[in-house]
């Protein structure tokens, strides 16, 4: 990498301890980088890189719980096999890619709205930003039982307040609609605020001169705004498809599922079969799938954020 | 930020800003309304709650609080969250801070794939390091503590704090360290006492953002807890679960001192938690 080797230039450089014959650079001072993240490294490899491992080796195997760690016997891409022909696997996997495309487009609509309202120079916009944020931080297990309670078919306030008495949660066609609420719900604000950090940072001449000329304020917010705020909203909608593919909290609390596996979103699908059927090596069978999923998307970050160091 | 039409006469500025703040109040009262209700729902009796038409105007109780906080169960899941999420924050913090220091000041060997492990720790699904992690943690005998919670939450906490130091770090000036050395200061104590003293807003900005991921989890407690470890998120699924029963307040007002500790500590730190916000995903 070009900037690897620029910073190792500098660093060698930056060795004035030993040139100035204060004190002698120790061996502590010459492996300092690789000691600071020494501790690091170990815990990821804990934690994230041999759970990783022994997933995907779980996945290749017939294993079940009551045997040894290692006396499972090799089983190829069985595992895979089984997801890719399970209907009830492939209904869940478009059901999750459809969920959060649905689920990011809104937040992304709505937290765009917050963000330019919440822009605008006027007295007492700070309390209405405090105000707005106040979703984003609960325990999304109780928003999910909270919104329960809401959409109560028989004490709920919203079925008093639009006077009717659907079972939101018991339909199969709503119960995907009121989980994916929840989430637009509390996600909305989180990307408002980063589309507002965005906005603040945007130049001020182009809209100026625009104002000069006379564009209307729709012509401005197309033809400028809108094309300088492109790298923020980019990712706010990575960040958002990559963390909406994994929603699991709300729809455990809200449906588990169902009904007839109307909400049965990946990270569902993937719990049952590991936590409470206890097939553990279709589990990971199942969660290497939406591993390869994320990668893809995560890749897409990377990617971009790379381009935008870059200039 | 931008202003109300600067060309256009007083009248409609004036007519502009009234447009803004009547949108405004209107997304202020559709996003708190959810919340406003159910935290009326936890100051009413068990008839009220079910009083059709629904109450908006009533003495308020305090029977579901003093229920709920003298519940058995509550308190063991609240002081397990307190134990878990102040374990993982610092355990992340101790050994993540030291790396982001490293990742945004020296070069070394394997910096950049650290660096995008890392990211992919913070962008892969939960789930996906949950099944190899639960099998491993019965072989070990790790399943059911506290101990196996506040290691499964730094798969999430730890990529966080690194991520976000990272981008506090860069933006010092690097002459604050190099004119420690040239005095002699070892790398150690340059870092403890130039470097660390300057960041104290990230490192409060890291602190929270983990804490209320760790507060909020429910995947990972769900799986590695049992009835003495679990934490506040597993006790609220259980009292949901399946029919929502008739102890609408209980519920309601376990709920609301569930989010409370974490409503109220952002707000006391809203400044550092906006800037660590936008840190850790805008400026990338």
């Amino acid at each position: 990498m070009g900037g690897t080797t620029q910073v190792a230039a500098r660093g060698s450089l930056a060795h004035p301890a030993s040139t100035r014959g204060r004190r002698r650079a120790t061996w502590f001072d010459r492996h300092f980088a690789r000691i600071a993240v020494l501790p690091t490294t170990l815990l990821m490899l804990v934690v994230f890189g041999i759970p990783l491992l022994f997933s995907a080796w779980l996945s290749l195997e017939g294993w079940s719980p009551d045997q040894t760690l290692f006396g499972g016997t090799f089983a190829g891409l069985a595992n895979y096999q089984d997801l890719v022909t399970d209907p009830e696997f492939t209904g869940s996997l478009i059901l999750t890619l459809e969920y959060t495309a649905g689920v990011v487009a809104a937040e992304l609509a709505v937290g765009l709205g917050i963000a330019l309202l919440l822009n605008i120079d006027l007295p007492w916009i700070g309390l209405f930003r405090t105000l707005l944020i106040v979703p984003m931080m609960i325990t999304p297990v109780v928003a999910a039982f909270c919104w329960k309670l809401l959409l109560d078919p028989d004490h709920g306030v919203i079925n008093f307040f639009i006077q009717q008495h659907i079972v939101w949660l018991g339909r199969p066609d709503t119960a995907l609609l009121s989980v994916a609420v929840v989430n637009v719900w509390q996600n909305a604000p989180y990307v408002a605020i980063l589309l507002l950090a965005g906005l603040r940072s945007l130049p001020h001449e182009p809209v100026e001169a625009a104002q000069i000329d006379g564009a209307s304020r729709l012509q401005m917010f197309r033809h400028i705004t809108l094309p300088l705020l492109r790298p923020y909203l980019m990712v706010a909608l990575l960040l958002r498809m990559i963390f909406e593919f994994r929603s699991f909290d709300n729809v455990y609390v809200m449906t588990s599922g169902g009904p007839a596996d109307a909400t049965m979103v990946l990270s569902m699908y993937t719990y049952l079969a590991s936590f409470v059927r206890f097939d553990l090596s279709l589990g990971s069978a199942a969660s290497w799938m939406m591993l390869l999923i994320s990668f893809v998307m995560c890749g897409c970050f990377i990617a971009l954020v790379r381009r935008r160091d870059a200039t | 930020m931008a202003r109300l039409s600067p060309v256009g006469s007083r009248r409609r500025r004036k007519a502009e800003a009234i447009a803004v703040y009547a949108a405004l109040i209107g997304l202020t009262v559709a996003f708190l309304f959810p919340l406003v209700w159910i935290v009326g729902l936890s100051f009413k009796t068990r008839l009220q709650v079910f009083a059709s038409p629904p109450l908006f105007l009533w003495w308020p109780t305090f029977e579901n609080y003093a229920a709920t906080l003298s519940r058995a169960d509550f308190g063991q899941a609240f002081v397990n969250s307190l134990l878990v999420s102040a374990g993982a924050v610092s355990l992340s913090l101790i050994v993540g801070v030291p790396a982001a220091y490293a990742l945004a000041r020296f070069s070394f060997r394997g910096r950049n794939f650290l660096f995008f492990a890392l990211l992919s720790m913070r962008m892969l699904p939960p789930i996906a390091v949950l099944v190899p992690m639960y099998v491993l943690f019965s072989a070990f005998g790790l399943t059911t503590t506290r101990t196996s919670v506040v290691l499964a939450y730094t798969t999430f906490s730890l990529p966080l704090v690194v991520w976000i130091m990272r981008g506090f770090f860069e933006d010092l000036p690097r002459e604050l360290e190099e004119s420690a050395w040239v005095d002699g200061a070892s790398r150690l104590q340059a870092f403890v006492h130039v470097v660390l003293p300057l960041i104290k807003p990230g490192l409060v900005a890291a602190c929270i953002l983990c804490l209320q991921l760790a507060w909020n989890d429910f995947l990972f407690a769900a799986v590695l807890t049992n009835n003495a470890t679990r934490t506040l998120p597993v006790l609220m699924a259980a009292f949901s679960g399946g029919d929502t029963g008739v102890d609408w307040g209980g519920m309601t007002a376990s709920g609301v001192l569930v989010i409370l500790p974490v409503i109220l500590f952002s707000f006391a730190a809203q400044r550092h938690l906006v800037a660590g916000l936008s840190s850790g995903a805008v400026k990338g």
